[in-house]
Parts: C-alpha cells; structure tokens; sequence
C-alpha cells in the first residue's frame, strides 16, 4: 500500500520506458484499463502510448487524436525541433479540437485514466499528456421520479454531474452563477460541485459550505445522502435539514432566493443549503399554477401534514382517555365498531400502522408487477378481511387511511418519512397519558424544532422568527407580481423585479376599451 | 457570544407569562370581589403594569448590559446584589406554583382526574428543564408558537360562545364601587409582576436598546388585548357568580361554547393550545430562577443550576397543587402580598435611588471605555 502511495507520487521522467512502467505498475492488470501503443513521426519514430479506461473514456475521441497524430504529425519538422518541442507543437496544433493538458506527476494521470480521459506518453518528454475523453454512457434526462408535478418542467437531474450542472446553468444564464468544483472520497475522488449566485448567495454560505464538505474524509461517497448525512447541522434530529431535489428548476429557484447548491456526481439528488422546513411543504407547481390555485393546494397539503402528524394521536388520545370530547352519535359509532375489537386503540393504532408501513416497503422493493398484486393483497387483508375477522374496527382502518394519504401528499419523500417516524412517539404518549402525553411530547417537539438551525438559518424561520417580508410565501403563495423582494436571507441586489408590475388596462389612457 | 433575542421575542414572552393563568384563575378570583366588572379590574391593572414595566425598562436602560440584580449590586454593592437575587428566587418560586396550579387544575379537573398530581408535576418538569437548556433564544422561538397558539384559542373561543353573550351581565358598570374593582385589579397585578421581573431579568439579552420601552409597554398592551376578551366573555356567558365559583373559570366557559353539533366541547382543543404557552411560562420560570440562582452563587454559566433550581421549583409546585384548600389560599391572600411586595418595591426602589446615586463604573466598564 504504502509503494503504490509513492508510486503515486513519484513523478515521470524523459525515459519513456520508465514511464509506461510507471503507469503499468500502478494501474496493474485491470482488465478495463487499455494499454495502446503507436508510433508517430515517420522520420523521427517517436513511440507513444495511450491510457485510457474502456466505458468510461469515448472511443471515437481516442481514435481520432491517434489518427491525428499519425497522419498530420509528420507536417511537423521533427528533425529539427527535437521531440521535446515536437510534443509540444503537438499540443497546440494537432490535438487543439479536444481540451488537453500536461502533467507531471503519475497521481494526476492515474486520476485522469480512472475519470474517463486519455493519458499519452510520448517518447524524449517528460510529462504526459491528458487528452479530455470523458464519454460513458449516461442516462438520458428524464421526468423526476419523486417529484412529478401537473404543470412545469418535466426534466430532471441524472446520475452526470456535468448534465446536471447544464440543466441549471440553461435555467440561470448568468455569469454570477458559479460552480466551484472540489472531489471527496479517498478511493472514489467523486466529484462534487457547489453552485451560488454571486451578489445573491448569503454571505459566508458557501465558505461554510466548502469548510463542512472539506472536513469529510471518507473513502467513497456513492451518492448525495453521504454528503448530507457529513454536513448537516443536527445530525441526531428527526427533523431534514437538508432539502434533496431532483428538479433543476426548484434548483435554479433556490439559487435565486441565496441559497446553495451541492451537486454529487452519480447521484440524481441535488442538495440545497440552507433549508427551512416549510420548504417542504412548497412544490415547484405551486409557483407555475395561478397564485390562488397555489395557495389552495398548499393549504391542502398543510393540513395534510397536521393531519399525517396529529391524527392517529389524537383518536387514541380521543377513544382511551376522553371519550366525552366525542359527539355521542359518532361516539357510538366508534364503540359499535370497536365491540369486537380484543386490543386496546392505542395497540390497534400500532399494529395497523406497521402494518402499513410494511406494505409501503414491501410495495416499494418488490418488482412492479408483483407490487400491483402486493396492493391488491394487503387492501383486502387491511381494509376487509382485518375488519371482518375482528381484529381492528372500521374506524381505524379510516383514521390510518387518511394519514396514510396524507403523509404521501406532502411533496418531499425524507420530510414525509420524519413525520411519520414522528407519529409514533406522539402515538404512544398519547395512548398511556392521553392528553397530557400528547401535550408534553408535543411540546418537546416544538421546542426541538425551534433549536435546529440549517447552515446557520432558524429551520422554522420565516414563521419564528417571524419575518413580516418573507410570509408572502409561506402560508399563502402570493401573486408573481407582489413578490418583488427575494427572501431575507439572500444578500445583495435583494430586488428580483420592478415594482408595480400587476397586470392590467392601462390606467393612464383611459382604463378598458369600450365596444365602441 | 451572549444570546440575543429579538423585541418582537420579548413582546412574545411577555404575552405567554401572563395569559394563562389571567384568563381563568385571575379571572375567579377577580370574580369574587369585583363580580360584573372584572373587565374593568383588569383595565386598571393594565394601567399599573403598564407603569411598572415602563419603570423596569427605565432601570435597566441606565446600565444596558445589567439585570436588575447585577444593577442593584453595582449601586449598593455585592452583598445587596445578591439578597435582590434572591428575592428573585422566591418570587418565581410563587409564581411557578402559580403556574402549576393553573396547569394542573386545567388538566386535573377536566381531562385527568385520576391522574397522579406528581406525573403531572414531573412532566412539566422534563419539559421545562428540556427546554431551559436550549436557552433563551430557543423560549423566545417558542414563545412566538404560543402565541399563534392563544390566537388560534381566542378566536376559536370567540365563534363558539359570542352568540351566547348576554350583555346585561355586564351591568351595572362598577357595581361593587371603584375602590372595590380597584383593590380587586391586585390579582390581575400579579400577572403583570411575573411579566415584569421576568423583564427585569431578561432585557439586557434584547436586541435593539432603543425600542425597549415600546417593547416591553406593547407586550403588556398587546396581552391585555388577547386576555381583555376573557373577562367580558366569561361575565357575559357565564355570569359574574358562575365564574367567581370556578378556579379555572375559563374551561367552563370553553364547556360552555359549541360550534354546531359536532364541535361541541371546546376544552381539548382548548387545553391543546394552551398547553404550549403554560409549559412556555414553566420553562420561563425556571429559566429566571437558574439565572438568579447563578447569581446568588456567583456563577456564569446557569446551566449547573437549572435541574436544582427546576427540582425546587417543582417539590413547592407539588406542594402546593397537592391540597386544593392551599393552593386557592396560596392565590386568594398570599401571593397578591408576596408577588407584589417584590415586585412593585424593586423596580420602585432601585428606580428612586438610581436617581440620587450614580454608580461608579466597574473595572470592566473601564475597560470597555
């Protein structure tokens, strides 16, 4: 181990034998790396050799730079030049359709081979070139999986840094918009991109940013979750303190507002720094949709959070403890249903919601074909034959039903899933002190919420703090033309429209037109 | 660096110290003496608290970075210092027992009955001392809860029992006379006096100096417009007698108040709301008494004395809530003299002396300057 380090560090010499073997002795005998060896130069014959690693670096790109360097090469005067500045004028007449580069050090070039490039080594010169022919196969921009919507943009990230960052940088056409690149991971020097609109970005964000992503030493960083899980503020919170998206324009939108981004490479997710938790209760529809059919649809979706958190709580807390807060009619209701029941509400609760949480798994890991049957299978298991053999009351299978709904209309999947881990906690206290149980472990909650921050941001800001400005989009998604301000905490040039930009007749000439 | 919090925070704190217990118990007990006009009691009682949380900010505005403690030790030296502090100790010390039987009747008498007082007593405890050691910043984040909270309950409580109201029980105006509604207004003072010390101690962590007074004037404004509807409803649906009769009045009246068939008994929805600013004003106290305790004992840092403080506040809370008779004579005769007596002759006295005496500065003052 330690002789591949120096090996790694050692750097190349005139010898070209002793360069090939350098690289052949790092690489070893890894059957994708491809050794190619030519020789150019009809009256010089210098020798040279191409590393490349095969899948990840483009064929045709390699064969052209080698058909360039046989057949034009010799329309360099070699005789007189000597190979050093015959490599050189390679370079920079040859080869100057492709990006290429010189090294020096074998660890540079091992880091270029494994990243897709092409590495030649050139007889009498006693650095390497690195020919860029990063082309792997990729998958094609597709619509987000996770984070589909009725109206806007169908695109979404893939598992290619590079299209990723293309996806946004078409959005934001900016020369403020920047993409600082660093790599993470010891062994798999993943690369990682963080992008800030200069002049918008909160200041010191991204210093931030790079400092947490520079703390991580790690071996490989697969995807995007390695990095959010390192970088986080409250590490031991249930709460997401880090929003993921795999949609460009709710990128692009947060770049707008001062926020970051990370882009990982080979991860679809994009995180976006810092993150409030009304975020995701927001989807990208509700800025394209008219602001009133936003704002409706959003207040649907926080009550479907109060009611994915509080609901089954609350009928446990309801039928254990104080059953007197029930209108008789539908008290009645509840206990004929609840006659044959042999559990206690709080361990039907329980069991009907591992119960669901299991067929959410299990629908989500199986096959597609088998998943439809697994959906069929455990609504008859729950919704009937659970009902009918006694074992939980219709009313039950009600109150899961809803949260469960719920919980999926709530637009991002991590925050939808902290809530509902949420749920039990509050289930549990409810169920063995009732309201008091419900009120103390709610009120823990509460004053948890309110101690997380995200990169420094209250996670509950804008509601508390409370930030007059900034409720124009947090309950209520106000009209286009209102918001003329960015959010507070971007910095800078803090307008992002003119004001007075509500359409209309113009007033000045007369108001509408008449018929006549 | 020091935690600083907004004066939007303050206005919050001050609004969760006295709501709670100013909307029923105060209310009862006001409703013994001063029957129909309890509405009017609290008028002037707003009117004195207004003065002394004006006079507090006054005092704290001479010597910016100090609390009332630390003030009164750089005027009449270290050992004056620590007697103010602990005064302070024994002030919160009531008003956490008030707390707690505001608390736990709330929950005792209509939600719990077979609950033991010490489950009860343990888990504010828990929650408290949760809270206390997230600091002050974190209290204030979830003071502003509380009061979405108490303006959820108003106006939930406002639909339910407005249609109910029968005017003419507010009348006649100043029935029982006015020194009469005047002497009774003292309850409603202790409110304003937890409110106050709590000021007294917490405005040297307050952002902007210049709008303080605005602050801390506007926060006992704006709680006696959230509280100032209780007592007209509660004569107004209840009648003056009913609510004299109650400990906690205002759960009867949220019994009282039914929107259509099916919301029709409001006091979970109630006692859910209001959890939050009770167990706001139990972390609160326990907050001012760890800072006072650190105080007396010379500490900087109040994190060593949160559980004693929170384990003594509660063992008295316990004591009190466990006997009706006492707790109902704890509020009726002894805290009006206990609370009072601090926290008027306090901020009175450092005020009046403050005039005659300028401090000489500190070694750190020096520095600074």
């Amino acid at each position: 181990m330690k002789n591949l380090e120096a090996l790694l560090q050692s750097e190349f010499t005139i010898d070209y034998e002793d360069n090939v073997a350098l690289m052949e002795e790092v690489l070893g005998k890894s059957c994708d790396i491809v050794k190619r060896e030519v020789i150019i130069h009809e009256k010089v014959d210098i020798p040279c050799c191409f590393f490349f690693t095969d899948g990840l670096a483009d064929d045709k790109q390699i064969d052209k730079a080698i058909r360039d360097l046989q057949y034009h090469v010799t329309h360099l005067d070699g005789t007189v030049l000597g190979s050093y500045d015959l490599i050189r004028n390679v370079q920079t007449h040859l080869l100057s359709d492709a990006s290429i580069s010189q090294v020096d050090c074998c660890e540079a070039a091992v880091e270029a081979i494994l990243s897709g490039d092409t590495v030649i080594i050139a007889d009498g010169f006693e650095k390497v070139l690195i020919l860029s022919s990063r082309g792997w196969k990729t998958r094609s921009v597709e619509e987000p999986m996770t984070e589909s919507v009725i109206r806007g943009p169908r695109e979404g990230f893939t598992e290619s840094i590079r299209t990723n960052t293309a996806l946004v940088r078409r959005r934001i056409r900016d020369p403020l918009l920047h993409f600082r690149a660093m790599k993470i991971g010891k062994r798999s020097k993943t690369d990682v991109n963080v992008a800030f609109i200069d002049g918008i970005v909160k200041p010191g964000l991204v210093d931030e940013v790079f400092q947490r992503l520079e703390r991580i030493k790690i071996d490989a960083i697969l995807d995007s979750g390695y990095i959010e899980e390192l970088i986080e503020d409250v590490p031991l919170s249930p709460f997401v303190t880090i929003q993921s998206t795999e949609r460009p324009d709710k990128v692009a939108a947060a770049l707008l507002e001062g926020r970051a981004a990370i882009f990982v490479d080979n991860s679809p997710f994009v995180l976006i720094v810092p993150t409030y938790f009304w975020q995701y209760i927001q989807a990208s529809d509700d800025y394209y949709s008219r602001y009133w059919v936003g704002t409706f649809f959003r207040m649907i979706r926080y009550i479907a959070f109060l009611l994915s958190l509080t609901a089954p709580s609350v009928y446990v807390m309801l039928l254990s403890f104080h059953q007197e807060m029930v209108p008789t009619p539908l008290a009645l209701t509840i206990a004929s249903g609840r006659e044959v029941v042999p559990f206690p509400v709080l361990m039907e609760a329980l069991i009907m919601e591992i119960t669901f949480e299991l067929m959410r798994e299990a629908g989500l890991r199986m096959p597609r074909p088998i998943g439809s049957a697994m959906s069929i299978v455990g609504s008859l298991v729950i919704g009937q034959a659970a009902v009918q053999a006694g074992l939980v009351s219709p009313f039950m299978v009600i109150v899961i039903s809803i949260t469960a709904i719920s919980s999926f209309a709530i637009p991002n999947y991590a925050a939808s899933f902290s809530i509902r881990m949420l749920r039990f906690p509050l289930m549990i206290a409810s169920g063995t002190l009732g309201l008091l149980g419900f009120a103390a472990v709610f009120m823990l909650l509460v004053i948890h919420a309110m101690s997380v921050r995200s990169f420094g941001e209250p996670y509950f800001s804008p509601a508390t703090p409370f930030r007059p400005s900034d409720q124009k989009d947090m309950v209520f998604r106000m009209p286009w033309w209102m918001m003329d301000k960015r959010p507070h905490m971007a910095k800078g040039d803090m307008y992002r429209q003119t004001e007075n930009q509500r359409p209309g007749p113009d007033h000045d000439q007369g108001g509408h037109e008449s018929d006549e | 660096m020091k935690t600083k919090i907004t004066n939007g925070i303050l206005m919050g704190l001050i609004i969760n110290m006295v709501y709670p217990k100013a909307i029923g118990v105060t209310q009862g007990l006001m409703a013994r003496e001063a029957m129909n006009d309890i509405w009017v009691a609290m008028v002037f009682s707003t009117i004195k608290g207004s003065v002394i949380m004006l006079l507090t900010v006054l005092i704290i505005c001479r010597m910016p970075d100090k609390n009332l403690a630390e003030y009164a030790s750089v005027l009449f030296g270290k050992w004056v210092g620590k007697f103010i502090s602990l005064l302070q100790i024994l002030f919160f010390l009531g008003a956490y027992a008030t707390v707690m039987i505001t608390f736990v009747y709330h929950m005792l008498d209509y939600f719990l009955p077979e609950m033991p007082v010490l489950l009860l007593i343990v888990v504010a405890l828990i929650v408290g001392v949760y809270g206390v050691f997230h600091g002050l910043e974190v209290l204030g984040r979830t003071a502003l809860v509380g009061v979405f909270a108490i303006i959820s309950l108003n106006v939930l409580i406002l639909i339910g029992s407005l249609h109910l109201m029968d005017v003419r029980e507010l009348m006649p105006f100043l029935n029982t006379g006015v020194i009469n509604t005047f002497i009774a207004s003292r309850h409603n003072d202790t409110d304003w006096a937890v409110a106050t010390m709590m000021t007294g101690m917490i405005l040297p962590m307050v952002r902007e100096k210049t709008i303080w007074s605005r602050a801390g004037v506007g926060g006992v404004m704006f709680s006696a417009i959230m509280v100032g509807m209780w007592p007209l409803l509660e004569v107004g649906v209840l009648s003056p007698e009913v609510t004299g009769h109650y400990t906690v009045s205002c759960m009867q009246l949220a019994r009282s108040a039914e929107i259509g068939m099916f919301i029709h008994r409001y006091e979970m929805i109630m006692v859910a709301f209001f959890a939050i600013t009770s167990l706001v004003q139990t972390m609160i106290c326990i907050l001012c008494t760890s800072q006072a305790a650190s105080q007396l004992f010379g500490l900087k840092d109040i994190r060593p004395m949160i559980i004693p403080s929170a384990l003594v506040l509660s063992a008295f809370g316990y004591w009190i809530v466990l006997d009706k008779v006492r707790a109902v004579e704890l509020l009726e005769h002894v805290w009006p003299v206990w609370a009072l007596s601090i926290a008027i002759s306090l901020p009175v006295i450092l005020y009046i002396v403050g005039l005659f005496i300028k401090p000489r500065p500190t070694p750190s003052d020096r520095e600074t300057a």
